[in-house]
Protein backbone atom coordinates (compact mmCIF):
# COMPACT_ATOMS: atom_id res chain seq x y z
CA UNK A 1 0.00 0.00 0.00
CA UNK A 2 1.49 3.16 -1.15
CA UNK A 3 1.43 5.57 2.10
CA UNK A 4 -1.16 8.77 1.97
CA UNK A 5 -0.50 12.08 2.14
CA UNK A 6 -1.49 13.06 5.77
CA UNK A 7 -3.09 16.52 6.85
CA UNK A 8 -4.37 17.86 10.24
CA UNK A 9 -7.09 16.72 9.77
CA UNK A 10 -5.75 12.82 10.52
CA UNK A 11 -4.76 14.47 14.16
CA UNK A 12 -8.15 14.39 14.77
CA UNK A 13 -8.81 11.41 13.52
CA UNK A 14 -6.03 9.80 15.64
CA UNK A 15 -7.23 11.71 18.78
CA UNK A 16 -10.24 10.58 18.51
CA UNK A 17 -9.76 6.91 17.69
CA UNK A 18 -11.20 7.00 14.09
CA UNK A 19 -7.78 6.17 12.42
CA UNK A 20 -7.90 3.00 10.36
CA UNK A 21 -5.52 0.54 12.44
CA UNK A 22 -3.61 -0.01 9.48
CA UNK A 23 -2.68 3.69 9.19
CA UNK A 24 -1.56 4.10 12.49
CA UNK A 25 2.40 3.19 11.54
CA UNK A 26 2.50 5.58 8.72
CA UNK A 27 0.78 8.29 10.22
CA UNK A 28 2.83 8.63 13.58
CA UNK A 29 6.06 8.57 10.75
CA UNK A 30 4.65 11.57 9.71
CA UNK A 31 3.84 13.14 13.01
CA UNK A 32 7.65 12.17 13.98
CA UNK A 33 8.49 13.93 10.37
CA UNK A 34 6.73 16.99 10.93
CA UNK A 35 7.33 18.67 14.71
CA UNK A 36 4.61 21.50 14.16
CA UNK A 37 2.10 18.59 13.56
CA UNK A 38 3.44 17.30 16.04
CA UNK A 39 3.33 19.91 18.46
CA UNK A 40 -0.18 20.65 17.90
CA UNK A 41 -1.01 16.88 18.09
CA UNK A 42 0.50 17.36 21.74
CA UNK A 43 -1.14 20.30 22.66
CA UNK A 44 -4.72 18.65 21.43
CA UNK A 45 -3.91 15.44 23.56
CA UNK A 46 -3.32 17.96 26.87
CA UNK A 47 -6.37 19.27 25.93
CA UNK A 48 -8.55 16.89 25.75
CA UNK A 49 -6.89 15.69 29.03
CA UNK A 50 -7.89 18.62 30.61
CA UNK A 51 -11.58 18.96 29.14
CA UNK A 52 -11.86 14.94 30.60
CA UNK A 53 -10.17 15.81 34.15
CA UNK A 54 -12.67 18.81 34.30
CA UNK A 55 -15.75 17.25 34.18
CA UNK A 56 -15.05 14.08 35.53
CA UNK A 57 -16.18 14.79 39.09
CA UNK A 58 -19.93 15.03 37.90
CA UNK A 59 -20.21 11.33 37.25
CA UNK A 60 -19.16 10.83 41.31
CA UNK A 61 -21.76 13.45 42.47
CA UNK A 62 -24.91 11.99 44.08
CA UNK A 63 -27.85 12.09 41.67
CA UNK A 64 -30.09 14.95 42.14
CA UNK A 65 -33.19 13.43 43.82
CA UNK A 66 -35.39 15.28 41.63
CA UNK A 67 -33.85 13.85 38.51
CA UNK A 68 -34.96 10.59 39.98
CA UNK A 69 -38.14 11.55 40.96
CA UNK A 70 -39.12 11.71 37.47
CA UNK A 71 -38.08 8.64 36.57
CA UNK A 72 -39.67 6.85 39.19
CA UNK A 73 -42.79 8.78 38.08
CA UNK A 74 -43.21 11.23 41.53
CA UNK A 75 -42.15 14.34 39.75
CA UNK A 76 -44.53 17.29 40.85
CA UNK A 77 -46.16 19.44 38.25
CA UNK A 78 -44.34 22.30 37.14
CA UNK A 79 -45.42 25.65 37.80
CA UNK A 80 -44.76 28.23 35.55
CA UNK A 81 -42.11 29.85 38.40
CA UNK A 82 -40.22 26.81 38.32
CA UNK A 83 -40.31 26.39 34.65
CA UNK A 84 -37.24 25.30 33.15
CA UNK A 85 -34.14 28.15 32.92
CA UNK A 86 -31.46 25.85 31.26
CA UNK A 87 -31.44 27.79 28.23
CA UNK A 88 -30.91 30.90 29.98
CA UNK A 89 -27.42 29.72 30.74
CA UNK A 90 -27.31 29.07 26.85
CA UNK A 91 -27.94 32.49 26.30
CA UNK A 92 -25.47 33.56 28.57
CA UNK A 93 -22.90 31.48 26.88
CA UNK A 94 -23.89 33.33 23.49
CA UNK A 95 -22.99 36.15 24.94
CA UNK A 96 -19.79 35.40 26.06
CA UNK A 97 -19.09 33.68 22.88
CA UNK A 98 -19.31 37.68 21.94
CA UNK A 99 -17.88 38.63 24.95
CA UNK A 100 -14.99 36.01 24.93
CA UNK A 101 -13.09 34.52 27.94
CA UNK A 102 -12.51 37.13 29.94
CA UNK A 103 -16.61 37.55 30.17
CA UNK A 104 -16.05 35.13 33.22
CA UNK A 105 -15.24 37.58 35.66
CA UNK A 106 -18.97 38.63 35.93
CA UNK A 107 -20.10 35.58 36.62
CA UNK A 108 -21.88 33.32 34.47
CA UNK A 109 -25.07 32.25 35.95
CA UNK A 110 -25.80 35.88 36.94
CA UNK A 111 -25.79 37.03 33.37
CA UNK A 112 -28.42 36.91 30.92
CA UNK A 113 -30.94 35.71 33.10
CA UNK A 114 -33.60 37.38 31.09
CA UNK A 115 -37.45 35.79 31.21
CA UNK A 116 -40.00 35.89 28.14
CA UNK A 117 -41.93 38.37 30.08
CA UNK A 118 -39.47 41.10 30.12
CA UNK A 119 -38.39 40.09 26.28
CA UNK A 120 -41.75 40.09 25.32
CA UNK A 121 -41.57 43.92 26.68
CA UNK A 122 -38.60 45.02 25.04
CA UNK A 123 -39.73 43.36 22.08
CA UNK A 124 -43.19 45.26 21.68
CA UNK A 125 -41.52 48.48 22.58
CA UNK A 126 -38.87 47.92 19.54
CA UNK A 127 -41.35 47.11 17.18
CA UNK A 128 -43.41 50.27 18.78
CA UNK A 129 -40.31 52.50 18.34
CA UNK A 130 -39.76 50.84 14.33
CA UNK A 131 -43.02 51.74 13.34
CA UNK A 132 -43.75 55.07 14.62
CA UNK A 133 -40.00 56.62 15.25
CA UNK A 134 -39.72 56.24 11.35
CA UNK A 135 -43.07 58.20 10.54
CA UNK A 136 -42.00 62.15 9.93
CA UNK A 137 -45.71 63.44 10.62
CA UNK A 138 -47.92 60.98 12.37
CA UNK A 139 -45.41 59.65 14.60
CA UNK A 140 -47.57 60.47 17.35
CA UNK A 141 -51.18 61.10 18.32
CA UNK A 142 -51.00 64.06 21.16
CA UNK A 143 -48.04 66.49 20.47
CA UNK A 144 -45.50 67.72 23.00
CA UNK A 145 -47.25 71.05 22.95
CA UNK A 146 -50.14 69.34 24.77
CA UNK A 147 -48.58 68.01 27.45
CA UNK A 148 -50.91 67.99 30.07
CA UNK A 149 -53.74 66.56 27.99
CA UNK A 150 -50.86 64.05 27.01
CA UNK A 151 -49.75 62.66 30.40
CA UNK A 152 -53.51 63.04 31.83
CA UNK A 153 -54.63 60.80 28.71
CA UNK A 154 -52.25 57.97 28.67
CA UNK A 155 -52.53 57.80 32.84
CA UNK A 156 -55.82 57.40 32.51
CA UNK A 157 -55.96 54.48 29.73
CA UNK A 158 -52.19 52.65 30.90
CA UNK A 159 -53.58 53.10 34.93
CA UNK A 160 -50.48 54.41 35.62
CA UNK A 161 -49.54 58.01 36.91
CA UNK A 162 -47.24 58.82 34.35
CA UNK A 163 -45.28 61.64 33.97
CA UNK A 164 -43.24 62.31 30.95
CA UNK A 165 -39.79 62.75 31.99
CA UNK A 166 -37.42 65.74 30.82
CA UNK A 167 -34.98 64.58 29.02
CA UNK A 168 -33.20 67.78 27.82
CA UNK A 169 -30.21 67.26 29.76
CA UNK A 170 -29.60 64.39 27.01
CA UNK A 171 -30.56 66.67 24.64
CA UNK A 172 -33.74 65.12 24.01
CA UNK A 173 -36.81 67.05 23.64
CA UNK A 174 -40.23 65.57 23.53
CA UNK A 175 -42.45 65.59 20.23
CA UNK A 176 -45.76 63.96 22.11
CA UNK A 177 -47.21 60.37 22.91
CA UNK A 178 -49.22 57.92 21.73
CA UNK A 179 -51.20 55.07 23.04
CA UNK A 180 -50.91 51.22 22.06
CA UNK A 181 -51.82 47.74 22.39
CA UNK A 182 -49.84 45.26 24.83
CA UNK A 183 -50.72 41.87 25.13
CA UNK A 184 -53.68 42.34 26.90
CA UNK A 185 -53.72 45.64 27.76
CA UNK A 186 -52.38 49.20 26.94
CA UNK A 187 -48.68 50.67 26.91
CA UNK A 188 -48.28 54.36 26.68
CA UNK A 189 -45.52 55.55 24.02
CA UNK A 190 -43.38 58.43 24.35
CA UNK A 191 -41.74 59.69 21.74
CA UNK A 192 -38.17 62.38 22.21
CA UNK A 193 -35.63 63.56 19.46
CA UNK A 194 -32.35 65.64 19.20
CA UNK A 195 -31.72 68.40 17.65
CA UNK A 196 -29.77 66.41 15.11
CA UNK A 197 -32.82 64.47 14.94
CA UNK A 198 -32.33 60.93 16.24
CA UNK A 199 -35.48 59.88 18.18
CA UNK A 200 -35.74 57.73 21.20
CA UNK A 201 -39.03 56.22 22.30
CA UNK A 202 -40.25 55.70 25.99
CA UNK A 203 -42.55 52.23 26.54
CA UNK A 204 -44.38 52.19 29.65
CA UNK A 205 -46.87 49.24 30.58
CA UNK A 206 -48.64 48.70 33.52
CA UNK A 207 -48.24 45.07 33.12
CA UNK A 208 -45.70 43.19 35.45
CA UNK A 209 -45.43 40.99 38.15
CA UNK A 210 -41.50 40.45 38.15
CA UNK A 211 -38.54 42.79 38.81
CA UNK A 212 -35.64 42.79 35.92
CA UNK A 213 -33.74 44.99 34.06
CA UNK A 214 -31.83 44.92 31.51
CA UNK A 215 -30.70 45.69 27.76
CA UNK A 216 -32.26 43.65 24.67
CA UNK A 217 -31.72 44.28 20.49
CA UNK A 218 -33.77 42.03 18.51
CA UNK A 219 -31.21 42.47 15.45
CA UNK A 220 -27.78 43.60 14.83
CA UNK A 221 -27.71 47.28 14.25
CA UNK A 222 -30.88 47.20 14.67
CA UNK A 223 -32.47 49.71 18.13
CA UNK A 224 -31.85 48.64 21.18
CA UNK A 225 -33.83 48.38 24.58
CA UNK A 226 -32.81 49.36 27.91
CA UNK A 227 -35.72 48.05 30.36
CA UNK A 228 -36.71 47.75 33.82
CA UNK A 229 -39.35 45.87 35.88
CA UNK A 230 -40.88 45.62 38.84
CA UNK A 231 -44.02 44.95 40.79
CA UNK A 232 -47.21 46.60 38.55
CA UNK A 233 -44.71 48.14 35.88
CA UNK A 234 -42.58 47.95 33.19
CA UNK A 235 -40.64 50.30 31.12
CA UNK A 236 -37.81 50.24 28.37
CA UNK A 237 -36.38 53.40 26.36
CA UNK A 238 -35.66 52.31 22.97
CA UNK A 239 -33.22 53.70 20.36
CA UNK A 240 -30.13 52.93 18.57
CA UNK A 241 -28.07 55.03 20.20
CA UNK A 242 -24.40 54.16 21.37
CA UNK A 243 -24.61 51.46 24.48
CA UNK A 244 -23.61 53.93 26.88
CA UNK A 245 -25.52 57.39 25.91
CA UNK A 246 -29.00 55.17 25.67
CA UNK A 247 -28.06 53.46 28.74
CA UNK A 248 -27.60 56.91 30.52
CA UNK A 249 -30.49 58.94 29.22
CA UNK A 250 -32.97 55.75 30.01
CA UNK A 251 -31.43 55.73 33.79
CA UNK A 252 -32.76 59.26 33.67
CA UNK A 253 -36.36 58.43 31.89
CA UNK A 254 -36.44 55.53 34.61
CA UNK A 255 -35.92 57.34 37.47
CA UNK A 256 -38.07 60.23 36.92
CA UNK A 257 -40.81 58.11 35.40
CA UNK A 258 -40.42 56.42 39.52
CA UNK A 259 -40.77 59.76 41.18
CA UNK A 260 -43.97 60.46 39.08
CA UNK A 261 -45.33 57.41 39.80
CA UNK A 262 -44.90 57.89 43.47
CA UNK A 263 -46.07 61.63 43.15
CA UNK B 1 -39.79 -0.79 38.42
CA UNK B 2 -39.38 -1.97 34.34
CA UNK B 3 -35.89 -2.34 32.61
CA UNK B 4 -36.51 0.92 30.61
CA UNK B 5 -36.86 2.77 33.48
CA UNK B 6 -33.68 1.39 35.10
CA UNK B 7 -31.71 2.08 32.00
CA UNK B 8 -32.56 5.64 32.05
CA UNK B 9 -31.97 5.67 35.54
CA UNK B 10 -28.40 4.43 34.64
CA UNK B 11 -27.66 7.14 32.26
CA UNK B 12 -28.38 10.20 34.82
CA UNK B 13 -24.79 11.19 35.25
CA UNK B 14 -23.81 11.04 31.52
CA UNK B 15 -26.53 13.16 30.98
CA UNK B 16 -25.62 15.12 33.74
CA UNK B 17 -21.77 15.55 32.50
CA UNK B 18 -23.06 16.17 29.16
CA UNK B 19 -25.60 18.93 30.01
CA UNK B 20 -22.81 20.29 32.47
CA UNK B 21 -20.32 20.91 29.48
CA UNK B 22 -22.45 22.64 27.49
CA UNK B 23 -24.67 24.47 30.29
CA UNK B 24 -21.79 24.88 32.97
CA UNK B 25 -23.98 26.07 35.97
CA UNK B 26 -24.55 23.29 37.48
CA UNK B 27 -28.51 24.39 37.98
CA UNK B 28 -29.33 25.01 34.80
CA UNK B 29 -27.80 21.83 33.30
CA UNK B 30 -29.59 19.85 35.92
CA UNK B 31 -32.40 21.55 34.09
CA UNK B 32 -31.43 20.36 30.89
CA UNK B 33 -31.26 16.75 32.21
CA UNK B 34 -34.65 17.52 33.90
CA UNK B 35 -36.36 18.47 30.42
CA UNK B 36 -34.42 15.55 28.90
CA UNK B 37 -35.84 12.74 31.46
CA UNK B 38 -39.48 14.42 30.87
CA UNK B 39 -39.80 13.97 27.25
CA UNK B 40 -38.07 10.49 27.06
CA UNK B 41 -41.18 9.09 29.89
CA UNK B 42 -43.61 10.67 27.68
CA UNK B 43 -41.97 9.25 24.42
CA UNK B 44 -40.95 5.83 26.55
CA UNK B 45 -42.86 3.61 23.60
CA UNK B 46 -41.08 5.74 20.50
CA UNK B 47 -37.62 3.88 22.28
CA UNK B 48 -36.71 1.06 20.32
CA UNK B 49 -36.09 -2.33 21.78
CA UNK B 50 -32.23 -2.67 21.21
CA UNK B 51 -31.53 1.13 20.90
CA UNK B 52 -28.86 2.27 23.43
CA UNK B 53 -30.63 4.27 26.08
CA UNK B 54 -27.42 6.31 25.81
CA UNK B 55 -27.41 7.58 22.13
CA UNK B 56 -31.42 7.67 22.92
CA UNK B 57 -31.68 9.61 25.90
CA UNK B 58 -28.47 12.14 24.41
CA UNK B 59 -30.42 12.58 21.22
CA UNK B 60 -33.50 14.07 22.71
CA UNK B 61 -31.14 16.27 25.15
CA UNK B 62 -29.39 17.64 22.01
CA UNK B 63 -32.83 18.45 20.13
CA UNK B 64 -33.44 20.58 23.69
CA UNK B 65 -30.65 22.13 23.95
CA UNK B 66 -30.12 23.28 20.38
CA UNK B 67 -33.91 24.31 19.33
CA UNK B 68 -33.40 26.07 22.25
CA UNK B 69 -30.02 27.79 22.05
CA UNK B 70 -31.48 28.98 17.81
CA UNK B 71 -33.99 30.20 20.02
CA UNK B 72 -31.95 32.54 21.70
CA UNK B 73 -29.94 33.43 18.73
CA UNK B 74 -33.29 33.92 16.85
CA UNK B 75 -34.50 36.32 19.38
CA UNK B 76 -30.97 38.00 19.42
CA UNK B 77 -27.90 39.27 21.54
CA UNK B 78 -29.17 38.90 25.23
CA UNK B 79 -27.93 40.90 27.49
CA UNK B 80 -27.94 42.58 30.52
CA UNK B 81 -26.80 45.78 31.74
CA UNK B 82 -23.09 46.56 33.12
CA UNK B 83 -23.40 44.61 36.67
CA UNK B 84 -22.60 47.35 39.33
CA UNK B 85 -19.95 47.05 41.00
CA UNK B 86 -20.94 45.15 44.40
CA UNK B 87 -23.02 42.66 41.57
CA UNK B 88 -19.66 41.86 39.65
CA UNK B 89 -18.72 38.47 41.29
CA UNK B 90 -16.66 35.23 40.06
CA UNK B 91 -18.31 32.24 39.53
CA UNK B 92 -19.29 30.63 42.88
CA UNK B 93 -17.13 27.98 44.11
CA UNK B 94 -19.93 25.30 43.79
CA UNK B 95 -17.37 22.34 42.26
CA UNK B 96 -13.80 22.67 43.18
CA UNK B 97 -12.09 23.24 40.34
CA UNK B 98 -8.22 24.39 39.50
CA UNK B 99 -7.28 27.37 37.12
CA UNK B 100 -6.51 24.62 34.38
CA UNK B 101 -9.72 23.37 34.70
CA UNK B 102 -11.54 26.73 35.07
CA UNK B 103 -9.88 27.73 32.51
CA UNK B 104 -10.42 25.30 29.94
CA UNK B 105 -14.66 25.52 31.45
CA UNK B 106 -15.06 29.00 30.61
CA UNK B 107 -13.19 28.31 26.92
CA UNK B 108 -15.52 25.95 26.38
CA UNK B 109 -18.17 27.92 26.95
CA UNK B 110 -16.90 30.68 24.89
CA UNK B 111 -16.88 28.60 21.67
CA UNK B 112 -20.34 27.98 19.64
CA UNK B 113 -22.45 25.96 20.66
CA UNK B 114 -22.60 22.99 17.44
CA UNK B 115 -18.82 23.13 18.25
CA UNK B 116 -19.17 22.33 21.95
CA UNK B 117 -21.47 19.77 21.32
CA UNK B 118 -19.75 18.04 18.73
CA UNK B 119 -15.94 17.95 20.75
CA UNK B 120 -17.90 17.16 23.94
CA UNK B 121 -19.51 13.92 22.38
CA UNK B 122 -16.48 12.83 21.20
CA UNK B 123 -13.55 13.96 22.92
CA UNK B 124 -15.24 13.35 26.59
CA UNK B 125 -18.44 11.36 26.28
CA UNK B 126 -16.21 9.24 24.01
CA UNK B 127 -18.62 8.27 21.57
CA UNK B 128 -17.53 7.50 17.72
CA UNK B 129 -18.16 10.04 15.09
CA UNK B 130 -20.11 8.05 13.20
CA UNK B 131 -22.67 7.55 16.77
CA UNK B 132 -22.05 11.57 17.60
CA UNK B 133 -22.90 12.55 14.06
CA UNK B 134 -25.96 10.75 14.60
CA UNK B 135 -26.85 11.76 17.47
CA UNK B 136 -26.45 15.53 16.61
CA UNK B 137 -28.23 14.71 13.03
CA UNK B 138 -25.47 15.69 11.03
CA UNK B 139 -23.58 14.02 8.17
CA UNK B 140 -20.34 13.13 9.09
CA UNK B 141 -18.28 15.78 7.44
CA UNK B 142 -20.16 18.08 8.94
CA UNK B 143 -18.92 16.52 12.37
CA UNK B 144 -15.70 16.48 11.84
CA UNK B 145 -15.39 19.97 10.91
CA UNK B 146 -17.16 21.03 13.66
CA UNK B 147 -14.98 18.83 16.09
CA UNK B 148 -11.56 20.09 14.26
CA UNK B 149 -12.51 23.81 14.40
CA UNK B 150 -13.94 23.80 18.12
CA UNK B 151 -10.65 22.43 18.98
CA UNK B 152 -8.81 24.81 16.91
CA UNK B 153 -11.17 27.53 18.76
CA UNK B 154 -10.48 25.85 22.32
CA UNK B 155 -6.75 26.40 21.72
CA UNK B 156 -6.55 29.64 20.57
CA UNK B 157 -8.80 30.77 23.82
CA UNK B 158 -6.25 29.46 26.22
CA UNK B 159 -3.57 30.78 24.38
CA UNK B 160 -4.85 34.47 24.57
CA UNK B 161 -5.81 33.23 28.18
CA UNK B 162 -2.33 32.28 28.92
CA UNK B 163 -0.91 34.98 27.47
CA UNK B 164 -3.15 37.74 28.66
CA UNK B 165 -2.31 35.91 32.54
CA UNK B 166 1.52 36.43 31.42
CA UNK B 167 0.73 40.88 30.69
CA UNK B 168 -0.60 40.33 33.54
CA UNK B 169 2.71 38.83 36.05
CA UNK B 170 4.81 41.28 33.69
CA UNK B 171 2.84 44.69 35.26
CA UNK B 172 2.75 43.56 38.45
Amino acid sequence: MTPRDFSERDIHMALDGELPGDERVAYDAWLDANPEMKARSARYVADRAALRAAFAGVLDEPVPARLQKIVFGEAPVKTAASRSRWWQAAAAAAMLAIGGVGGYVAGIDRLGLEDPAEDHLAEQAIAAHVIYAAEKRHAVEVPASDKDHLQTWLSNRVGLKLVAPDLAAEGFQLVGGRLLPAGESKAAMLLYEDDKGERISLFVTAESAEKAKGTYGSEENGPEAVYWLDKGYGCAVVGSLPRAQLTAVAKSAYSQLLAGLAG
Amino acid sequence: MDEKKAAILGEIPRLRRYARSLLRDRDSADDLVQDCLERALVRLDNWQTGESPRRWLFTIMHHLFIDQTRKVNRRGEVAMLPLEAGEAQAIPAEQVENIASREIIDALQAISPDRRAALVMVAIEGFSYAEAANILGVPAGTLMSRIARGREELRGLLDDTARRRAIRIVER
